[in-house]
């Protein structure tokens, strides 16, 4: 988080003003960025890919549980534990240490609150398809790692995406990445204003609707292709 | 209860290529071939029974387990469980069920067993005058107090397997099926398993598939068992049919003064030779004891005599083996 500071601080020294907001803006956002990544790694597809491995899938599968939330309330059980453990303190340091702003208004607050949730959903179920797919291939490290590799960099994590040039930016405009990172953050620090978020907000969800249909539908196709393991 | 019917699951395994070369061209035009672990199944069983499922490793046990459990899908044929299509409505399915895989858990790792057991009675909404007696029930039977406090990571095998039955039957299933259940257990554990499973049948008249290789499980629990072999059914039937069926072959056992070399018995042939100790078989209804034995310690000056039962298990070895049609007509 400091190193993030350090660079961004460095840059606007360098050329200011050719960011397009403030530096405090910017801090605020690559430092939240920092702070928050870690809900976003606790995705099923790495628990999905060791059960059907070792063959304790069937375990999972003979419990009346639906499979698919199931594996929702599996992550956001680790999502919660992060957020106390992880989130919370690194937010306080940030704050105290690192110049971190507060939203500016409390509606901001409160619909920055509403956009992470949904940028949250749209992360687990691209993870739960890469979990999906996992079970048919047995093998998922080097998709998922490919995967957010691509997702991160269209997500704004690290560059916001209103630095990416014309087609690119358009591009990331509409994929479903900037919901996890980009949507919030630039409703946090006040990037977004107005209609902008109602839209932002409105391409979540238009996008966890698409990605909760997805998944259902390639679950159902996965599920009959399960080939348990051992035993 | 459960209804199979032409039951058969294929699976695809990719034929590789031997080398790199190989490995490359698979990637691109793979080659499968189709193995049936289940091949054109038909069985059916009744409310109340327990029938002991047994045959040799990868004969099929297991996936027929898991399409009667809802998790794999058939490729043909009918399954039924208590009138549902378990595939079809796995989660409804489930909920009539109960299942112990012995080399699975389905508690979770880290947690307690008393957690594990609270968070089933969540998952099967189970009423809380139920969950109460069935725990009292468990206390008793299967002494489950003892460890319920420690995380499942820390149990004895034993310990492991006795509360995961207390898992599986939380919900008063009306089916119970154990999928080896007691593997890796000492004598005394497998003991009281097989009591307890003894007693769900009898008491709570709850229908029971065992999967086991140890005979002794079926001996003492089962009233029916079935065997199968390369995905079919090979012997379906009661304990004493089977004995009748196959075991026509008995043994006499004879240790002999001296140490001879030929033996010969009418009738009998010499099976087995331990020093001075010789085993012949014969057919119990072609050749009577009496006379064998008459014929024998006429020629040779005899020591000691026992006539062996066949165990149900040399009957299963031999029906694994193939060798039931020969048997058979033999001792036609």
């Amino acid at each position: 988080m400091y190193g993030m500071r350090w660079v961004w601080t460095t840059l606007y020294t360098q050329r200011p003003g050719a960011f397009g907001v403030s530096l405090q803006q910017m801090v605020t956002y690559g430092v939240l960025s920092m702070a928050i990544e870690n809900l976003f790694y606790t995705g099923p597809q790495y628990y999905m890919a060791r059960q059907v491995r070792s063959g304790a899938i069937d375990v999972d599968l003979l419990k009346p549980l639906d499979f698919h939330f199931h594996m929702l309330a599996r992550s956001t059980g680790e999502t919660l534990f992060r957020i106390i453990v992880m989130v919370l303190p690194a937010m306080l340091v940030g704050y105290y240490l690192l110049d971190l702003q507060l939203p500016a208004t409390s509606q901001a607050g409160f619909l920055f609150a509403v956009a992470i949730s949904l940028g949250y959903l749209v992360n687990f179920h691209l993870d739960f398809m890469l979990g999906s797919i996992g079970l048919v291939t047995l093998e998922v490290t080097s998709i998922d790692w490919a995967f957010h590799a691509t997702a991160r960099f269209f997500s704004g994590q690290l560059i916001p995406l209103w630095l990416f040039p014309g087609a690119l930016g358009a591009l990331a405009e509409v994929l479903p990445f900037r919901s996890i990172f980009s949507t919030p953050l630039s409703i946090y620090t006040g990037v977004l204003h107005g209609s902008a978020i109602t839209q932002a907000i409105g391409l979540q969800l238009l996008w966890l609707i698409i990605l909760l249909m997805l998944s259902r539908w390639l679950w159902g196709r996965v599920q009959t292709r399960i080939v348990s393991q051992g035993g | 209860m459960i209804q199979v019917e032409h039951l058969t699951k294929e699976y695809k395994r990719v034929l590789r290529r031997e080398g790199f070369l190989g490995s490359v061209r698979t990637l691109f035009s793979a080659q499968y071939e189709t193995i049936p672990a289940v091949n054109d199944l038909s069985f059916r069983i009744d409310e109340g029974e327990l029938v002991g499922y047994i045959g040799p490793n990868g004969a099929g046990k297991s996936t027929s387990i898991k399409m009667l459990c809802g998790i794999l899908v058939p490729t043909s044929g009918h399954v039924e469980v208590n009138g549902l299509i378990p595939h079809k409505e796995r989660m409804k399915n489930t909920r009539q069920i109960g299942a112990v895989f012995g080399q699975k858990t389905q508690l979770w790792w880290d947690v307690p067993v008393i957690e594990s057991l609270r968070l089933f009675r969540d998952i099967y909404k189970v009423p809380e005058a139920q969950y109460k007696h069935n725990l009292n029930l468990f206390n008793e039977l299967l002494d489950l107090h003892e460890f319920q406090n420690t995380p499942v990571r820390q149990l004895s095998l034993g310990q492991r397997l006795r509360a995961d039955m207390a898992a599986a039957l939380l919900h008063n299933p009306r089916l119970l099926f154990l999928d080896e259940p007691m593997i890796g257990v000492d004598v005394v554990a497998k003991e009281r398993l097989r009591n307890f499973i003894h007693e769900i049948n009898r008491d709570q008249k709850v229908t029971i598939l065992l999967t086991t290789h140890d005979m002794v499980d079926i001996e003492k629990v089962c009233s029916r068992i079935m065997i199968i072999d390369k995905g079919r059914i090979v012997y379906d039937g009661t304990l004493d049919q089977i004995r009748a069926q196959y075991g026509k072959q008995r043994k006499l056992v004879v240790e002999f003064e001296e140490e001879t070399q030929d033996f010969s018995a009418p009738n009998a042939t010499l099976v087995k030779s331990e020093g001075r100790k010789k085993w012949f078989a014969f057919n119990r209804f072609e050749t009577s004891p009496s006379t064998l034995i008459a014929d024998i310690s006429s020629r040779y000056p005899i020591l000691d005599l026992a006539v062996e039962e066949p165990e149900i298990e040399e009957i299963v070895r031999t029906i694994y083996q193939g060798k039931q049609e020969t048997l058979a007509t033999e001792t036609k």
